[in-house]
């Protein structure tokens, strides 16, 4: 069976090729995986991107937090890496696993004539007592791809579903789970990688199917 | 290992390769060489057209009429003291009283060169194996496909008028030759009629082969760090890949195949 079927071209990256182009995004633009409030980031830098701090009554300058996450490896159908109960890999889906870490500025607010200094100290520059959790985190995902007739194209890995292991009580892990999926997707979807990026710039290419994920690719098939 | 694949079909290739086949840079060429008892010196200028891809694998892509378009400028000098015996006026000497013996010089008369410079043009076809070649020159991945076989040059029909318009050029400068113009001009045409197709071609052949059989077209060019992304704003910089390894096949299945294989790594 030919590579290109019905079609006059066909281009494929396969799983490895994408995990190596994921790692060089999050190696040049480390900033793309590790977020912070003010307290943590007080600027945004090729490292990392300043968020607000979540407000909240009473909570001088908000609650501080940072997240981040490790470069995730992505496992495109067929299903070639072990998930956790309760996640299967289907046809046009893609898995992956990262590790979060979720760290908050515990800020201890003590009384009245405390205040000043804990309103001093929320805006320095330096978190008082931090906490962190790491989590490993398993995700399914689909492929969101879009093309032009002009040869023009990218595609975005999306989110769907999120799976976190050992956390209990159940609640709580959903809980965790609608967050860290939310932020997974926000930071994944805007990632565009240009179809022609994930062809190495090799031949035109006219989508006429495609992208999709299938064979542990994505590939697309079109014309010249 | 980390691998982009991308395939093209026949179609595609013919595609492909027409325009890269046109995109070929044009060729020029000086020189001279013997056209029948004239040495002429020329200047050629060559470019590429059409062809018919038909890959064959596991590294053969042929191309039938493949087609060198090509205009030349020949210009040779005819050297009338080639063709024509010198014509000399002898001494002559006389005796003059008181004076004694004068004599006139010897005088010979050269024949002038008539140079002349033909414009023509026309195309030449022919087919050829081509293999595949990959190689890392100075940070950049190229494939090209390159000259293996090369059939022999298949001459347009203009070609043969070529000798006429030869011909249409030189007559009109002998004509003018007082007494022995037209005797002149009927010599060369004679003289080209004896040269034909076959000393036309023996020409041109040795100076057009060259652009064929050195023919180098362009399949894939990237830099080995490859730039995935372009800089977007001050925190987010350029993002590179390396193309570590690229392989170029042709698979044959239930159809021929221009395979491109990129190996890479962040």
């Amino acid at each position: 069976m030919s590579l290109t079927g019905t079609h006059e071209v066909f281009a494929s990256i396969d799983e490895g090729a994408l995990n190596a182009v994921l790692e060089a995004f999050f190696d040049a633009r480390p900033r793309r995986r590790c977020y912070g409030s003010p307290i943590f980031v007080p600027t945004t830098t090729v490292d990392a991107t300043e968020i607000p701090a979540i407000a909240f009554p009473g909570v001088p300058g908000g609650i501080g937090w940072r997240i981040g996450f490790t470069t995730p490896v992505v496992d495109l159908f067929e299903q070639t890496q072990p998930l956790p109960p309760g996640l299967s890999l289907e046809p046009g889906q893609f898995s992956l696993r990262t590790e979060v870490e979720l760290c908050v500025n515990c800020v201890a607010r003590k009384d009245v004539r405390g205040e000043a200094a804990v309103a001093r100290s929320a805006r320095a520059s330096r978190p008082d007592h931090v906490v962190c959790a790491k989590i490993g985190v398993f995700g399914i995902g689909h492929l969101d791809v879009w093309n032009s007739p002009s040869g023009d194209g990218a595609v975005r890995l999306r989110v769907d579903r999120v799976e976190l292991v050992d956390i209990r009580p159940d609640a709580l892990e959903t809980v965790l789970e609608c967050v860290i999926k939310m932020i997974l997707d926000g930071v994944l979807s805007t990632i565009e990688l240009p179809l022609r990026a994930l062809r190495a710039g090799a031949f035109e290419l006219i989508v006429e199917e495609g992208p999709e994920i299938a064979h542990d690719c994505i590939q697309a098939f079109g014309n010249v | 290992m980390a691998q982009i694949l991308a395939a093209l079909d026949e179609g595609g290739a013919n595609t492909v390769l027409t325009e890269a086949i046109a995109s070929v840079p044009a060729l020029s060429k000086s020189g001279s060489g013997s056209l029948g008892p004239f040495t002429a010196s020329y200047t050629v200028h060559g470019h590429f057209t059409g062809g018919s891809i038909d890959l064959v694998a596991p590294a053969t892509v042929r191309i039938e009429h493949l087609r060198c378009v090509w205009q030349m400028a020949l210009s040779f000098g005819i050297d009338l003291d080639d063709f024509l015996p010198h014509f000399c006026l002898p001494q002559v000497c006389v005796h003059i009283p008181c004076v004694g013996r004068v004599c006139t010089p010897k005088i010979c008369l050269s024949w002038p060169t008539i140079g002349v410079t033909v414009p023509f043009g026309d195309d030449v076809e022919a087919s050829a194996d081509f293999g595949l070649d990959v190689a890392l020159i100075g940070g950049q991945w190229k494939v090209q496909i390159v000259v293996q076989n090369l059939s022999q040059l298949q001459f347009g029909p203009g070609t043969a008028g070529i000798l006429a318009l030869i011909g249409a050029a030189i007559t009109p400068p002998l004509l003018v030759i007082p007494f022995i113009g037209p005797f002149l001009a009927g010599a060369v045409d004679l003289i080209l009629a004896a040269i034909g197709i076959a000393g036309l071609t023996g020409f041109l052949g040795p100076i057009l082969s060259p652009f064929l059989s050195g023919l180098k077209i362009p399949v894939y060019a990237q830099d080995k760090h490859f730039k995935l992304l372009p800089a977007d704003g001050p925190f987010d910089p350029d993002v590179f890949v390396e193309l570590d390894a690229v392989d170029a096949r042709i698979e044959h299945s239930d159809e021929d195949e221009l395979v491109l294989t990129v190996g890479i790594s962040p």
